[in-house]
């Protein structure tokens, strides 16, 4: 029996799932197990309410158009409940679709305007006939870490004046090809374009989604120990 | 025949003359050149021929093989295309050098690419198109599910009269309504119990109402006897069904199709779908259930091709060829019925033929693997590391693995395996790597 536990709740994950997003909740589960931690993930889909209390850490990934565009409305009403869920500092880490969706609007491939739920103030274009495919890495100005991954996306994300990227391209697009942003920190909240999938390739960050949950639940508890985690290379 | 036409078919059968005599090659360049001189060739060469498509994400190849074989019960003389030959230009080729002796009607079975369907049906009228799934597929590339079966609705609606003999148990097959008839194969094997997809499955949502599909059967990935909770869509009344599975091995499958006991040598759930899909050609072409049964059950290795088995000295090496995460998760089911100890290998590489985005690799149930007490575990090719932790995460300790990036060095370490069953999954060229290698080492002979 491990020692800590922790609710996941892993948004959608019947309807957006693309690219090894699945990925992630393993890696998760992966370090979790060395930080003597266990995990209950459970899939809040069409129809579920999002219980913000119960959380300890969220996942939200990416899907297909289509897909997509059926969350885009159900998620509607889970609106209020993640958005406190995020201004309570509740950890989250969100991935294309998942990460366009928590801002104000994205612009489908057809033109279509999608709102988000407005969350935090990102929002998203379209970019025509064309798609960021490739190979991306990006440093993380805060922590100096580098992270690795791979990026396919039409959507092109401006961050708002609340919010910071999640690194710096150093290679790829990033959230526009232009400013050389890639992803968001707003809060505790993580989103990235980046397949690959980010956890699995980044494991510094999924060691620092799950210390952000720990210390939350846990807040008297001493976590050193999870801290001197060495997270060995795998990319 | 107008003289255009003569002129470019006459260059075309040169070129590949000229190829297959002197560079043993020359599959789509011939069609090319004659389809520079004239873009409407096909119109002209496949004009006397009755036409079968086959089409959809995975086993087409296969599905061509059987159907072929199914078909040549009846019929002493038909056209087809190699595998990779399935473009425009590849199908033209195909037609040139077909030998058809005059007078006769012969009978076309072409493997077509998704995207490559309306190229054949703007010059040609199919008699039946052949649907065998569409799964999310090397996404770097293709698209998602909807648009891929959107491109083939394309192609289609260019011949409203040709039947679709299609997947029942693929929802995407019944989502769209056409004016063609329709003829559906599925399973019907097992008790109906109620159950969702798992939580990573594609194509789930009702494309009526879009609430997410229930099952009373299901086999693999989204296919099944679904039904919508919500409203009236389910799965379509089945033509054709294999109403019992009696045996799964790596190498084989035994089955019984609306009453005939059947055997196919080779292994894997899917490929039991891709010969119900030539049992449903062939019966739809008034071929006798016992002879269809009597064709599928031949041992052939040339058809069963993608999944080779290759001996080196005391080793039994099963290699397979994976790209996708429904064929990768079918692949590691199928390995899961060896009843006798194994060892396994993923070389994995990441140029543009095998799809540069590994992130596929974690849609794989590799979990069921560790669960096994395989004792030996390896990954190659280029982006190793990444399979390495996809291994590491499943449950696959440090000294149970080996690391071996050069592809050319894998066959050395192969042979020193504690096991006599090696399944080696390669991405594609790694595939083309491991071949090269195992041809000049004299395990097999050269070439795809």
């Amino acid at each position: 029996m491990a020692k800590y536990h922790l609710n996941v709740a892993h948004l959608y994950g019947d309807l957006l799932n693309t690219y090894g997003d699945v990925g992630n909740l393993l890696a998760l589960e992966y370090y979790a197990k060395q930080m003597d931690v266990e995990l209950k993930t459970e899939v809040i889909s069409l129809d579920q309410p999002f219980e913000k209390n119960h959380f300890d850490l969220t996942f939200f990934g990416g899907g297909q158009d289509f897909e997509q565009k059926i969350v885009s409305k159900d998620i509607q009403k889970k609106k209020n409940d993640l958005t406190d869920y995020i201004e309570n500092d509740g950890p989250l880490l969100a991935i294309c679709g998942g990460y366009q969706l928590l801002g104000q609007y994205y612009v489908g491939a057809d033109g279509e305007k999608i709102p988000g739920i407005g969350a935090m103030s990102h929002y998203t274009e379209t970019q025509d006939n064309n798609r960021f495919i490739g190979d991306i890495t990006i440093q993380n100005e805060e922590t100096g870490e580098t992270y690795h991954g791979f990026e396919n996306h039409n959507g092109m994300t401006f961050l708002g004046e609340d919010e910071r990227p999640l690194g710096k391209v150093l290679k790829g697009k990033g959230n526009n090809g232009g400013d050389a942003s890639e992803g968001v920190v707003y809060k505790n909240v993580f989103g990235s374009y980046f397949h690959g999938p980010i956890l699995t390739r980044n494991g510094e960050l999924a060691k620092r989604l799950l210390l952000i949950a720990l210390h939350r639940k846990y807040p008297d508890v001493d976590f050193s120990q999870q801290e001197a985690l060495v997270i060995e290379p795998t990319f | 025949m107008t003289i255009k036409s003569a002129i470019a078919t006459t260059a075309g059968k040169s070129s590949y003359w000229f190829l297959h005599t002197f560079l043993k090659g020359g599959s789509s360049l011939p069609g090319k050149i004659t389809a520079a001189l004239d873009p409407d060739i096909l119109k002209t060469l496949g004009a006397n021929y009755d036409v079968i498509v086959i089409t959809g994400t995975n086993g087409k190849t296969l599905t061509t093989a059987l159907t072929v074989k199914v078909l040549g019960a009846k019929y002493d003389h038909i056209l087809t295309n190699s595998a990779g030959s399935n473009m425009e230009q590849g199908i033209i080729t195909a037609f040139l050098t077909d030998k058809r002796k005059k007078n006769e009607r012969p009978l076309a079975i072409l493997e077509v690419d998704e995207a490559n369907v309306i190229k054949v049906t703007q010059y040609i009228t199919p008699k039946a198109f052949v649907l065998t799934n569409i799964f999310r597929d090397q996404m770097d590339r293709y698209g998602e599910i909807y648009t891929t079966y959107k491109k083939i609705i394309d192609g289609i609606k260019l011949a409203p009269e040709a039947t679709i003999i299609a997947n029942g148990d693929a929802p995407i097959f019944h989502s769209i309504d056409l004016p063609n008839p329709f003829v559906f194969y599925g399973f019907n094997h097992e008790e109906e119990t109620e159950s969702l997809a798992p939580t990573n499955t594609d194509g789930v949502l009702c494309p009526v109402c879009q609430h997410i599909l229930h099952y009373k059967i299901r086999t693999y990935a989204n296919l099944g006897k679904y039904y919508c909770p919500n409203c009236h869509f389910s799965r379509p009344e089945l033509d054709y069904q294999l109403t019992s599975l009696l045996e799964q091995t790596p190498t084989s499958s035994r089955f019984i199709i609306d009453g005939q006991p059947m055997e196919i040598h080779v292994g894997g759930l899917y490929n039991i779908y891709n010969a119900l899909a030539a049992y449903a050609v062939g019966r739809f072409l008034d071929v006798g259930p016992a002879a269809i049964s009597n064709t599928l059950s031949e041992d052939d290795e040339q058809v069963f091709g993608r999944q080779e088995l290759i001996q080196v000295d005391d080793k039994e090496i099963t290699l397979i060829l994976v790209k996708n995460p429904v064929g990768l998760d079918q692949v590691l089911d199928m390995i899961a019925t060896d009843t006798e100890p194994f060892s396994l290998a993923f070389l994995l590489n990441a140029n543009y033929a095998d799809g540069i985005d590994t992130s596929w690799i974690w849609d794989g149930n590799f979990e069921q693997l560790t669960q096994m007490n395989i004792p030996q575990f390896m990954t190659g090719g280029e982006r190793y590391k990444d399979v390495s932790f996809r291994f590491k995460v499943a449950g696959v300790t440090d000294d149970q693995l080996i690391k071996e990036p050069d592809v050319s060095k894998v066959v050395d370490q192969l042979k020193s395996f504690p096991t006599k069953h090696i399944y080696v999954l390669a991405t594609y060229t790694a595939v083309l790597q491991l071949r090269k290698s195992l041809a000049s080492d004299g395990y097999i002979k050269e070439g795809m």
